[in-house]
């Protein structure tokens, strides 16, 4: 089960923000994006999540998804994006349970809690949503995002995170528990894509990084082949040094001031 | 995933309590209409009529006439057109994902006016077998075309990439009601002196002109058109995420948008065709219920057409009696109750950030 | 916000209609006691039309009225079933009259439907704009009030004093005055009477120019068309209210500075139903005109 995009373009009217960009997703596994900023990074999982149009093709679990209805994709991937807004006053666990729309194994009328419990916030379940904090919001719509598949794998398909820099306006200690959420859908079969910023976490939870700049992909591969000082000095255009230290064996990287 | 274990359980309270309002709010139409059908100008009361038919005792001729001509009717268009305007508002609310869009505000009652009058200025010059085959229902018709025509135009204006801007959509909405005014302002210009006199009868905005003929004119695109918004409630639920996320979720927001439009023009269109423009009903009934039962589309339709319908009646019912034997438009009604409650939303908004 | 307090929204706007509905309904039943007179049957719609009930000597079988009827001052104590062309129904019907007089043009159709239906005698009297019309529509209400004899004489004094006015106006004008109906003139824009209206038909009856002569109707006109009218009198109506617009603000609008009515001041007023209503007052209404157009002997 993987997720495919091949030769991908995106033009924004005379500008080009993906120029032929191949990006492979393995089920197991958490897929990184990374890149500067304009680099196309949100650009290409809007392509994937069939948001944009594009030219190009997009296979998800083996089927074109320019090929399938709205509720078909529904079914199989959920997306996370980067900005959350809601135009009512419902509830965060109304909110949630919108995530049910797609009516796949929705039935469990339990599972919007239990999602809200695994982002920490069941406390707040029948708070109003505009009056949550950034942070606060951005969790309750993961919530929504996983009651959407909650099981990782079902019918023996693959089922999809794409994540749009999900722990953008998080703290410190909810970083790492959005991350673990992550890594935990993916180590039981499921495919997470995330988009990332924060290099550092993208080398601890990531299987397999791409390195996009000015809208191709630069570099991809396992975090020991892509985070490389030249690769991210490359795409980002500045002195970056990747260290690796010995017991952990997970690469980190500091940023280099010129003058030092 | 993980089972997490000891989760609280969340009472489904605001669903339960919207569910419960749909019977308050069915016994209070219910109540609303024998008030309607129990006073006006003549002495002809419901229940003087009830105790007659269980006694088995005739009918004058004015208590029939009253009843069954001119009550009976105006009731029904009351129910119709209270109902269609609120569901209008509420999913025309849900579709730009603002509160305060109403069908009347951003200019589609003025495209329906526009389309009744071209049809009262200028349907002389239809062909003969189009006229005879319209007939009465020509007005109607072209009303519908009209505002039908306007909300298409306003979605197109405001929409980019899919990406529909409440900003543009008001600015929009302003201009196409002047442009509308305008259009409007030059067939009166040219309409002779009959044609002036219906133009007056056609746009006082009120229920005085209700007749069988028109509530059966209006009936069948009313009906269907709040029956397809209540079968919209889910989507315009999912649609408050954005459109983008509605996508995810699994909702075919293209189909959504242009149903949501059918439907909102369809009612309005139907409603502004045989009572004029009334006020307020779009926007107030919606918020209303917000308040008292939250923004779930699913019970907040159902829920709007009941309670505008009532409100609608009752308006009638003083505006038909509180300068009795003659009568206060019910466009004055409906301003004086909605105005203020129009104001205080705008007042309780300025502190929040999205509008 | 607390439940409690949304509800209360919803529980305040039911009991401000539930209090409207209670004051509309007492207001109602006070109405329904006050018109109730022995023989009094006829609902008279149209100010003309009332004033020939009038003047047939009829005026005890008028039992409502309708609000363009106000003229003689004491018929305005009888109930009022709103204006002309938006009546009600079951207004009409509350005052339960047994026969209807109407000038043309009232409504809406609807209504005028409901009550045909409910077998109440229903008689339309045509509008008119000479003294052969206002007789005929003497006749056609003396003869709804089963009062011909009475409705001869009357339509025959009419034309006579009619006639005599037209022709004393006639005589007294070698140089007609151009002269400008304003219907209204709100936030400036100028409606004047042009061809083919009551106004035309008075001026013309009071020895005066109808200055607009390229429109019929009543229309709005650009400052520039006011300009080539170039009025030397402008004719209003005298209502009071919001309508009304003062002799100082009417001239000092630009469209209507440069024209000769602004130079001389020239503003006549009169009231509206006895200038425009033609009915048994017409030759009263010519007569004054004329004065009034030619007062200053010229």
């Amino acid at each position: 089960m993987t997720l495919i995009a091949d030769n991908i373009r995106v033009t924004y009217g005379a500008r080009t923000a993906l120029n032929g960009v191949d990006l492979r997703a393995e089920a197991g596994e958490l897929t990184a994006i990374v890149g500067p900023n304009g680099s196309g990074k949100s650009t290409i999982l809007g392509a994937i999540t069939a948001t944009l149009p594009y030219t190009g093709r997009v296979t998800l679990n083996g089927c074109d998804i320019q090929q399938q209805k709205p509720w078909q994709l529904a079914a199989q991937r959920a997306v996370l994006p980067q900005a959350s807004q809601l135009a009512f006053p419902f509830t965060v666990i109304e909110v949630v349970r919108l995530g049910l729309q797609a009516g796949s194994g929705a039935t469990d009328d339990s599972i919007p809690m239990r999602a809200l419990s695994r982002v920490g916030l069941s406390h707040y379940a029948e708070r109003t949503f505009q009056e949550l904090s950034g942070g606060e919001a951005q969790r309750v719509m993961l919530a929504r995002v996983l009651a959407q598949i909650w099981k990782p794998v079902e019918d023996g398909q693959t089922r999809w995170l794409l994540l749009d820099e999900p722990v953008s306006s998080l703290d410190i200690a909810h970083q790492l528990q959005v991350m673990e959420l992550a890594r935990e859908f993916a180590e039981q079969g499921g495919g997470v894509i995330a988009v990332m910023h924060d290099l550092n976490l993208t080398a601890m939870y990531a299987q397999k990084i791409a390195v996009l700049s000015r809208g191709e992909c630069l570099a991809s591969g396992s975090p020991r082949e892509v985070l490389t000082d030249g690769v991210l000095s490359c795409a980002y255009g500045c002195t970056l040094r990747v260290s690796a230290p010995v017991p952990a064996n997970v690469p980190y990287i500091l940023p280099h001031a010129a003058s030092a | 995933m993980v089972a997490t274990t000891n989760i609280p359980i969340v009472s489904r309270d605001r669903f339960a309590k919207a569910r419960a309002l749909h019977v308050i709010l069915a016994v209070i139409l219910l109540m609303s209409a024998a008030v309607s059908l129990e006073t006006g100008a003549t002495e002809v009361r419901l229940s003087t009529l009830v105790c007659k038919a269980v006694a088995g005792t005739p009918f004058s001729q004015i208590e029939t006439v009253v009843m069954l001509d001119i009550r009976l009717p105006r009731l029904m268009m009351g129910i119709l057109v209270g109902a269609a305007l609120a569901v209008s508002g509420a999913a025309m609310q849900g579709l730009f994902r603002n509160p305060l869009a109403d069908p009347g505000i951003v200019g589609v009652g003025a495209g329906a006016g526009l389309g009744a009058i071209i049809a009262i200025v200028l349907g002389g010059f239809l062909p003969a077998a189009l006229q005879s085959l319209a007939g009465r229902h020509l007005i109607p018709i072209a009303a519908f075309l009209g505002g039908w025509g306007s909300t298409l135009l306003l979605y197109r204006v405001s929409t980019r990439q899919g990406r529909t801007s409440v900003a543009t959509m008001l600015l929009a909405g302003i201009a196409l009601g002047a442009l509308a005014g305008a259009l409007s302002g030059v067939l009166v210009y040219i309409a002779d002196d009959q044609q002036l006199r219906d133009l007056t009868f056609w746009g006082l905005g009120s229920l005085a002109g209700a007749s069988w003929t028109k509530v059966t004119a209006a009936a069948p695109l009313i009906a269907l058109s709040v029956g397809l918004a209540f079968m919209l409630g889910r989507g315009l639920n999912g649609l408050a995420l954005g459109e983008a996320t509605a996508g995810h979720i699994g909702l075919n927001v293209e189909r959504l948008k242009s149903l949501t439009i059918l439907s909102v023009a369809g009612a309005t269109g139907a409603a502004v065709a045989v009572s004029g423009g009334i006020g307020f009903i779009g926007i107030v009934v919606p918020h209303l219920l917000r308040l008292a039962s939250g923004p779930d589309h699913r019970t907040l339709l159902i829920n709007a057409a009941l309670l505008g319908a009532s409100l609608l009646v009752l308006a009638d019912v003083i505006s038909r009696t509180i300068i009795a034997p003659a009568e206060l438009p019910i466009g004055i009604v409906t301003a004086v109750m909605g105005a203020p409650v129009f104001l205080w939303i705008l007042l309780k908004r300025r502190g929040m950030v999205d509008l | 916000m607390t439940p409690l307090r949304d509800n209360f929204a919803l529980f305040a706007t039911m009991l401000s209609l539930c209090l409207g509905l209670a004051f509309a309904v007492s207001v109602n039943r006070l109405h329904a006691k006050a018109g109730s007179e022995e023989q009094a049957d006829v609902l008279s719609i149209g100010g003309s039309v009332t004033e020939i009930v009038v003047a047939l000597g009829q005026q005890h079988r008028l039992k409502a009225r309708d609000t363009t009827s106000v003229y003689p001052e004491d018929i305005t104590a009888l109930p009022d079933v709103g204006y002309m062309r938006a009546l009600s129904s079951e207004g009409i019907l509350s005052v339960a009259p047994g026969l209807i007089l109407s000038e043309e043009g009232a409504g809406p159709p609807e209504a005028l439907d409901v009550i045909r239906g409910a077998d109440i005698s229903f008689v339309e009297i045509p509008s008119a704009v000479d003294g052969d019309g206002i007789a005929a529509k003497i006749m056609a209400v003396a003869k709804a009030l089963d009062v011909p004899e009475r409705g001869e004489t009357l339509a025959a004094e009419v034309r006579e004093s009619l006639a005599a006015a037209e022709k004393q106006a006639k005589t007294a004008s070698d140089n007609a005055h151009r002269v400008m109906f304003v219907l209204s003139a709100q936030d400036g824009r100028i409606v004047a009477a042009g061809q083919d209206t009551e106004a035309d038909a008075i001026i013309r009856m009071a020895g005066g120019i109808n200055a607009v002569t390229d429109v019929s109707g009543y229309k709005q006109l650009s400052d520039e068309a006011i300009g080539l009218a170039s009025p030397d009198v402008v004719l209003m109506m005298d209502r009071r209210g919001n309508h009304a617009i003062s002799d100082e603000a009417l001239l000092e609008l630009p469209a209507m500075r440069l024209t000769p009515a602004a130079k001389t001041r020239s503003i006549i007023r009169m009231n509206g139903l006895l200038l425009l209503g033609f009915g048994p007052r017409t030759a009263e209404a010519v007569t004054e005109l004329h004065r009034q157009l030619y007062a200053d002997g010229s």
